[in-house]
């Protein structure tokens, strides 16, 4: 069965830009695409110990007649099979249930939220709650339509990281892309301690066959650091993988990144099962 | 490091899952039995301040402003964009393990007290079912327990809630065994009986050990079992003509063009309007009730029989309009006065007749209609037996409750709260073959171990891919795009496979079955066991948009059905 993107559609230009990036995600991975027209401004997503509910700002719900034509227009000669979601079940008339089994969800940086606060830096707190819950790795497109012609993931050993170096390995083989690996210095953070994980975890060999090049970034500010990752790389990255105290001590990397990047970001949550 | 492994460090954890579920279930309880008591706080404070304007004539905008409030707060602030509450909880539990929106916890807490704190007629136990059931099921979340045990401990927030907010811990109990859960097995019954007491007793020591409807006892004689008979005929008419009132009124109210906070404050005021007239139809209803139990209710048979309808029809206005709350005290409100309406008018008719006290026919109404709306005979019973705290009407309470039951599952097959999850075929129990069925897809039983065959082979080539096969059917792909073309099957091309002539000749596609029977992967069995069944097949291949991905057969599906059956009935 070929693999499943779910893309819920925002029947408008910034819309449209998210769409391109998603069929051109599909495109280059071989995944179809599931597309949700929403008629409805919230729905819910029931996974296996969650029920996450995404409330849609009005942006989603504008213009429903032309929605679906829009969508086989953009898609009709793309190449990239797809199809249209129909929710089957409903918690309550005005709120249905979106099924689960994707391997992967566009979401922009916001859904909830009016469009002013959408763009680069901001990340919406449903989009926060849906990488936290889904059990797929969720595409953040760029801004704007953007191509990529490279892999880029970073990897700082915690268990996210090494479910976004195997997602990473798994895309590059499908894509043929080169693979980059980028890793931000920490204490604690030594090649060979990574090196040791690798093995452990039984990535090694594919490692060695995949992943072009291995970079430690190691200026003081991760920003900085930030700026040797290739702009036309799709950036695959874990995130919110060290647990509720130390995130609220330290922040979130995910969240610097993607404050700071204007690549496709592919972020793997904490419930991501390959 | 989460709760459960701190838990599991100090020992307090324990491992054997009943004993776990148990203590799990008494915390869940006393969190159910806290929020029970909320609600009920707020009801009484808003309307102990709002009861000094119902003198005034514009009093009958307060019901509509906390209608409205009560929706601004439901949809606006909190997004809630569901119903009343039980529906939704016996959903969760029939198709989504359980699994509850944490912000049902306060939701319908809050929204509820609004309307029925400022005058709309409508329950607060459908909200506190709600918000216990979420308590439990966030609960089992947070810990990170399995499906069973999450249903397990939405069980024990609903019966715990509705214990405490009735100080009733059995009626607690067999609701929700009854009417949420559906399902009476022993791992269930003993965490949710112990979340019942500690719903009930928290609610004792926050508020008192209140019996609802006190009196005095009822003397019970032979005369009273056969009035009860008779009486169940007429509560059955109030539950049926209440639960079809509730279902006009809400396609009503959908076909008003106004906002629909707007039409919350219509309704709202419109139920206002009615209680300057009648007051007692407004709120929850219980003072007239527990007057009509104890003898001390005084107006004639005319005015308790207007009572009735005014009662329903102020209900369906509420929760019709937009109002939050639910159908159970509005429910014992109308049998209550139904009862009381049967008692008066039996007497106008047989004037000698000695039918013993009018309360208790109030109380049997109430019985009668629980159990006709809800279709739920054990919960009236134990609800009526403990609110009122007198065992002795147990015999026409059995009688009134069970036939009322009875009645309207003729007119109406399914309960209130059972009925659109039934008619949208989401009411699914555990163990159930319907649920078993819904819960199988047919990529689980796909059977990848089929040689597909390509649509330019010829007939002589295919002899020999049917010698190496132990199959007697192959799918056909397009050799160049590899897209699903159609089946052959060996009894097919019997005709030709002895006619050795034909073997350079005939290529495949010609023979083949182009346009048979599929099924797609995400497919439930059911789906697939209909069209097996319509075809007369025993297997189908299974297409996603025009890829095979393999067969699926009536063997592989019922192997599958018994192993999700031990899944689902293992205790």
């Amino acid at each position: 069965m070929q693999p499943r993107l779910l893309q819920v559609f925002r029947n408008t230009p910034f819309g449209r830009e998210t769409f391109l990036q998603s069929i051109y995600f599909a495109r280059t991975i071989d995944v179809s695409i599931r597309v949700y027209v929403p008629k409805q401004k919230r729905f819910l997503m029931y996974f296996e110990n969650d029920v996450l509910q995404v409330d849609l700002d009005e942006s989603y719900i504008f213009s429903p007649d032309t929605a679906e034509e829009n969508v086989r227009q953009l898609l009709d000669n793309s190449g990239v099979n797809f199809d249209f979601v129909a929710p089957e079940h409903y918690t309550a008339s005005s709120l249905p249930d979106l099924p689960i089994d994707y391997e992967f969800m566009c979401c922009p940086r916001s859904m909830s939220d009016p469009g002013a606060k959408i763009g680069l830096g901001y990340i919406g707190p449903k989009v926060r709650h849906v990488i936290k819950t889904a059990s797929f790795p969720i595409l953040i497109p760029s801004i704007c339509y953007k191509e990529w012609n490279k892999i880029s993931v970073l990897f700082g050993g915690s268990i996210n990281a090494v479910k976004s170096l195997r997602l990473g390995i798994r895309l590059a083989s499908r894509t043929r892309y080169p693979l980059e690996v980028f890793t931000i210095q920490e204490k604690g953070t030594d090649k060979r301690s990574l090196e040791k994980l690798i093995e452990e975890r039984e990535l090694a060999e594919k490692f060695d066959k995949y992943v072009k090049n291995w970079t430690f970034l190691d200026k003081s500010d991760v920003r900085e650091s930030l700026y040797l990752i290739p702009h036309d790389s799709l950036l695959i990255l874990g995130a919110y993988g060290h647990g509720l105290v130390r995130e609220l001590i330290f922040g979130s990397k995910m969240e610097i990144v993607q404050d700071f990047m204007p690549n496709n970001l592919m972020v793997v949550g904490p419930n991501f099962s390959q | 490091m989460n709760l459960k492994k701190l838990l599991d460090r100090l020992g307090f954890y324990p491992a054997e899952t009943k004993l776990k579920l148990i203590f799990l279930g008494s915390i869940v309880g006393l969190l159910a039995g806290f929020a029970g008591f909320a609600l009920n706080t707020s009801i009484l404070f808003l309307e102990r301040h709002l009861t000094v304007l119902r003198p005034y004539w514009w009093s009958f905008i307060i019901p509509g402003a906390g209608a409205a409030l009560s929706y601004f707060f439901l949809e606006k602030i909190l997004n809630e964009g569901a119903g009343h509450g039980v529906p939704e909880v016996i959903y969760s539990v029939s198709r989504k393990g359980g699994l509850i929106r944490a912000r049902s916890i306060f939701s319908r807490i809050i929204s509820s007290g609004l309307t029925i704190g400022s005058g709309g007629s409508a329950g607060p136990e459908a909200p506190i079912i709600m918000s216990g059931a979420a308590i439990g099921s966030n609960f089992a979340r947070f810990l990170k327990l399995n499906e069973r045990e999450r249903i397990n401990m939405v069980g024990c927030g609903s019966a715990a809630a509705i214990a405490s907010i009735f100080n009733a811990p059995i009626a607690g109990m067999v609701f929700t065994l009854e009417v949420v859960l559906g399902e009476w097995t022993a791992v269930n019954i003993v965490p949710i009986a112990v979340a019942s007491v500690a719903g009930a007793e928290l609610s004792r020591v926050l508020r008192g050990n209140q019996i609802a409807f006190s009196h005095e006892s009822f003397a019970i004689g032979p005369g009273a079992i056969v009035a009860a008979v008779v009486l169940a005929l007429f509560t059955s008419a109030a539950a049926l003509g209440m639960t079809r009132a509730l279902r006009k009124s809400h396609a009503l109210w959908h076909k008003v063009e106004l906002s629909p906070w707007a039409r919350a404050f219509a309704g709202g005021c419109l139920v206002g309007g009615l209680g300057l007239a009648m007051p007692m139809v407004l709120g929850e209803g219980y003072h007239a009730v527990s007057d009509a139990v104890t003898g001390d209710f005084h107006p004639g048979f005319a005015l308790v029989a207007v009572l009735v309808l005014a009662k329903i029809l102020a209900t369906a206005t509420t929760l019709g309009s937009g109002g939050s709350g639910g159908i159970f005290a509005p429910c014992l409100v109308v049998g209550g006065f139904a009862g009381l309406a049967y008692y008066r008018g039996v007497g106008l008719v047989l004037p000698g007749i000695d039918l013993g006290a009018e309360g208790l026919f109030a109380l049997l109404g109430m019985a009668g209609m629980i159990g006709g709306m809800l279709q739920a005979p054990l919960t009236a019973i134990f609800l009526i037996v403990e609110v009122t705290g007198d065992y002795n009407v147990i015999l026409p309470l059995i009688m009134v409750s069970v036939l009322s039951s009875t009645i309207c599952s003729i007119f109406e097959p399914n309960s209130y709260y059972l009925r659109d999850l039934e008619d949208s075929g989401h009411l699914l129990r555990v163990g159930t073959d319907a649920r078993i069925l819904a819960d199988l897809r047919v990529a689980e039983m796909l059977d990848r171990d089929c040689m597909v065959v390509s649509d330019k082979m010829k007939l002589g080539e295919f002899v020999d891919v049917v010698k190496k096969s132990s199959r007697n059917f192959f799918p056909v792909e397009d050799e160049d795009t590899g897209k699903f073309l159609g089946m052959i099957h060996l009894d097919q091309v019997r005709p030709y496979l002895f006619s050795r002539e034909m073997y350079d000749v005939v290529l495949i596609c010609e023979i083949m079955d182009a346009k048979p029977a599929v099924v797609a992967p995400d497919d439930s069995l059911t789906e697939v066991l209909e069209k097996m069944e319509a075809t007369r097949s025993i297997r189908l291949p299974v297409v996603d948009g025009d890829k095979y991905l393999g067969m699926v057969s009536k063997v592989a599906a019922l192997d599958r059905y018994r192993k999700e059956l031990i899944v689902q009935t293992e205790k």
